[in-house]
């Protein structure tokens, strides 16, 4: 740490280029909040009418207001350390200080966009353990300067736990053993795992989408369905087939398109190393991201795949950090596309004691879970579908398709639906065409719930769910005395358990 | 009983079940409280039924009051019903070093949380609920939301003792842990 060159001591601000990068953001929150009324001004401005003048003026005083804004935060903006902790004084017209002791810093993350780049800063984000309102963030500093901030209070911090740290904190800060690169994204497994991504679901946007805008610009969406349809209605019922095939190539070459552009844009150049403290990360081309994450902070590993990607033996590693609010829960996981099974392996293998890692008994769940999917999924929807009838005649006999389809989704289900347990960890396995795996330690569990519903009392059975603070895992339909051993186990577990869960 | 699992290193079978511990039921004040809760917004259905069928111009006003009200009278019978077996299936029990809540007539759960896992302790009471002097004891922990275990019905006295032994306990088993 021979970066002497930077005194924190002094209150200094941001660089100036930040004015840039705060104004942005905050043009970026105004239109996010105002976008409707922009789209409806523009389409409104043709008619001329004089009340959308005045909504015009509006929005410019608000624009104002947000620029002036930026700037005087800018302004009023000053970091600095003291008395070993960092403190950061801001706000406009109120002013606020945070101070952040050094022994609360979990991890100091730096995050990239393309003016970031361009200008070669960083935005630094800092979680703290603890507290609900756990991370502040400076919008901007150059490169150097953060790293030799972030090195200065990590050393600080290490030197502090010297002193006065429990023994399990001195031996984290004590292992210096270099951190080794894992993985690496290569183009062409970028390229793959774009391939694999969910296009369904890049459909579901994109028509969640084309709505929303839809429904802003005009009131009565069938209205403007139906108006659209008519004018092509002598060409539809002409091309029927023709138009059909056309509209779902185009949408289905819209939705691989996005998904593609989607994941290069997120995982561009995704670099995962491994130390034995924890993990981090590096991902994205417009919007670089860097990661730590904590070792102890991890209270779930889980991983993923579908066909597709199976076939290029690849998987969906999440990493679920344990979130102080749940506002944070979904920023906590961190997602890990294309990562291969042994780098998955070394993963679990660093996060959660190896020693317990083994092949354990799967224990299935009952079958009667077949019949009530088959009931739930496919009787009653196709009986509804029947009642129909009086509407559209024959044509109804069609909801009678889901009954086949239930039944197969009903042991698609139930053949993956299993779990492991051991000492130590506890595995759950689904899936119905993809599969899905859970690992948690049983000892970060925060509270066991038994639910058993109508039918499942009657035929003795029950559901297990366990709650950790990074999401819950359950297991559903197992008999009742397991469920009742599992829950006596577990709860076992976490009272006698000396480890803390974080 | 089988034991299911033969990994582990302790039997659970011999472990504590949670089917034998003694359940206490919540304060019978409680029944009363959803009760009235419920014929109060029962109170406002009908009320806000009733502006419905007179300020819209509906042809045929006994309909209008027939059906609706029937639904209504059907939805109360109901609710009631539920409202007077559920109670008695809302029970917990405080042991060595968790804290146990069952509710649900038609889906029992039951939630129980480790002392030691326990992240802070509060207790509620409603408009209705200080009539009666009874409140409910809301326990947080890190499992998110859809974890917290919230005890209804606790008279005033043993809610405040309770909510102390619980925090008593978070402490001594937490000091334990670390």
């Amino acid at each position: 740490m021979e970066q002497n060159n930077h005194d924190f001591s002094i209150p200094q601000r941001q660089p100036s280029v930040a004015i840039g990068i705060i104004l942005i953001k905050f043009f970026r929150m105004t239109i996010k909040a105002m976008w409707p009324i922009l789209v409806s001004l523009v389409i409104g401005r043709r008619a001329g009418s004089t009340f959308d003048d005045i909504i015009l003026y509006v929005v410019i005083g608000f624009a104002v207001y947000n620029l002036l804004g930026s700037i005087l935060t800018y302004f009023r903006f000053y970091y600095y350390i003291k008395d070993n902790a960092i403190v950061l004084d801001k706000g406009v017209l109120k002013k606020t200080r945070t101070n952040i002791p050094f022994e609360r810093i979990q991890t100091i993350n730096f995050s990239q966009n393309l003016l970031h780049q361009l200008f070669n800063v960083v935005s630094v984000e800092i979680d703290s353990a603890g507290a609900n309102k756990s991370e502040i963030s400076i919008d901007a500093l150059r490169k150097d300067e953060a790293i030799a901030l972030r090195d200065y209070i990590m050393a600080e911090k290490k030197q502090l736990i010297e002193e006065s740290g429990t023994e399990e904190e001195k031996s984290i800060i004590a292992d210096k053993s270099p951190s080794d690169l894992l993985l690496h994204l290569k183009p062409k497994d970028l390229i793959k795992v774009g391939v694999s991504q969910n296009h369904l679901r890049s459909m579901g946007i994109i028509f969640a989408f084309v709505f929303t805008t839809i429904n802003e610009i005009t009131d009565n969406i069938s209205d403007f369905i139906a108006d659209q349809l008519g004018q092509y209605e002598s060409y539809v019922v002409n091309n029927t087939l023709f138009a059909f095939v056309a509209s779902v190539v185009l949408v289905t070459v819209i939705s691989f398109l996005f998904s593609l552009v989607n994941s290069i844009l997120k995982y561009y150049d995704l670099k995962l190393w491994l130390s034995n403290n924890g993990l981090k990360l590096v991902r994205g081309l417009f919007n670089r991201e860097e990661v730590t994450i904590n070792k102890n902070k991890v209270q779930m590993v889980s991983w993923s795949t579908n066909p597709i990607r199976k076939i290029f033996k690849m998987y969906t590693l999440q990493i679920a950090q344990a979130s102080s609010t749940e506002v944070n829960a979904q920023k906590s996981k961190i997602n890990v596309p294309g990562s291969y099974k042994h780098q998955i392996s070394k993963v679990i293998n660093m996060v959660f004691p190896s020693e317990y890692l083994g092949a354990e008994a799967k224990h299935f769940i009952s079958p009667l879970i077949k019949l009530r999917i088959i009931f739930f999924y496919g009787l009653i929807p196709s009986a509804l579908g029947l009642s129909t009838w009086f509407l559209i005649e024959e044509a109804a006999f069609y909801f009678l398709l889901i009954l086949p389809l239930s039944f197969f989704l009903g042991r698609a289900y139930y053949k993956k639906r299993s779990y492991e347990i051991n000492e130590e960890l506890i595995r759950s396995n689904s899936g119905i065409v993809g599969t899905e795996n859970m690992l948690t330690q049983i000892h970060k569990v925060q509270a066991v719930r038994v639910n058993q519903s109508w039918y499942q009392r009657r035929k003795q059975l029950a559901t297990i769910k366990l709650y950790t603070a990074a999401g819950e895992l359950s297991i559903p339909f197992i008999s009742l005395s397991e469920a009742l051993q599992l829950e006596s186990f577990i709860l076992y577990r976490i009272q006698t358990d000396k480890r803390e869960w974080m | 009983m089988t034991n299911h699992f033969e990994n582990l290193s302790i039997n659970p079978s011999e472990l504590p079940s949670l089917e034998e511990v003694n359940f206490k039921p919540i304060d019978p004040n409680y029944l009363k409280v959803s009760l009235i809760s419920s014929a109060l917004f029962f109170v406002a259905l009908v009320a806000g039924a009733i502006a419905i069928i007179e300020f819209s111009d509906f042809e045929e006003k006994t309909n209008g009051y027939l059906i609706s009200m029937g639904a209504i009278l059907l939805f109360l019978a109901a609710n009631i019903t539920l409202t007077i077996l559920g109670f008695k299936k809302k029970k917990y029990a405080l042991r060595q070093r968790d804290i146990i809540y069952t509710k649900g007539l038609i889906w029992s759960v039951r939630t129980t949380v480790p002392f030691n896992r326990i992240q802070h302790a509060e207790l509620k009471q409603g408009p209705i609920e200080r009539l009666y002097k009874i409140n409910s004891l809301k326990l947080f922990t890190a499992g998110g939301q859809s974890s917290d275990l919230v005890i209804p019905g606790l008279p005033d006295d043993e809610a405040l003792s309770m909510k102390d032994f619980v925090l008593k306990k978070t402490e001594e088993d937490g000091a334990e842990q670390s």
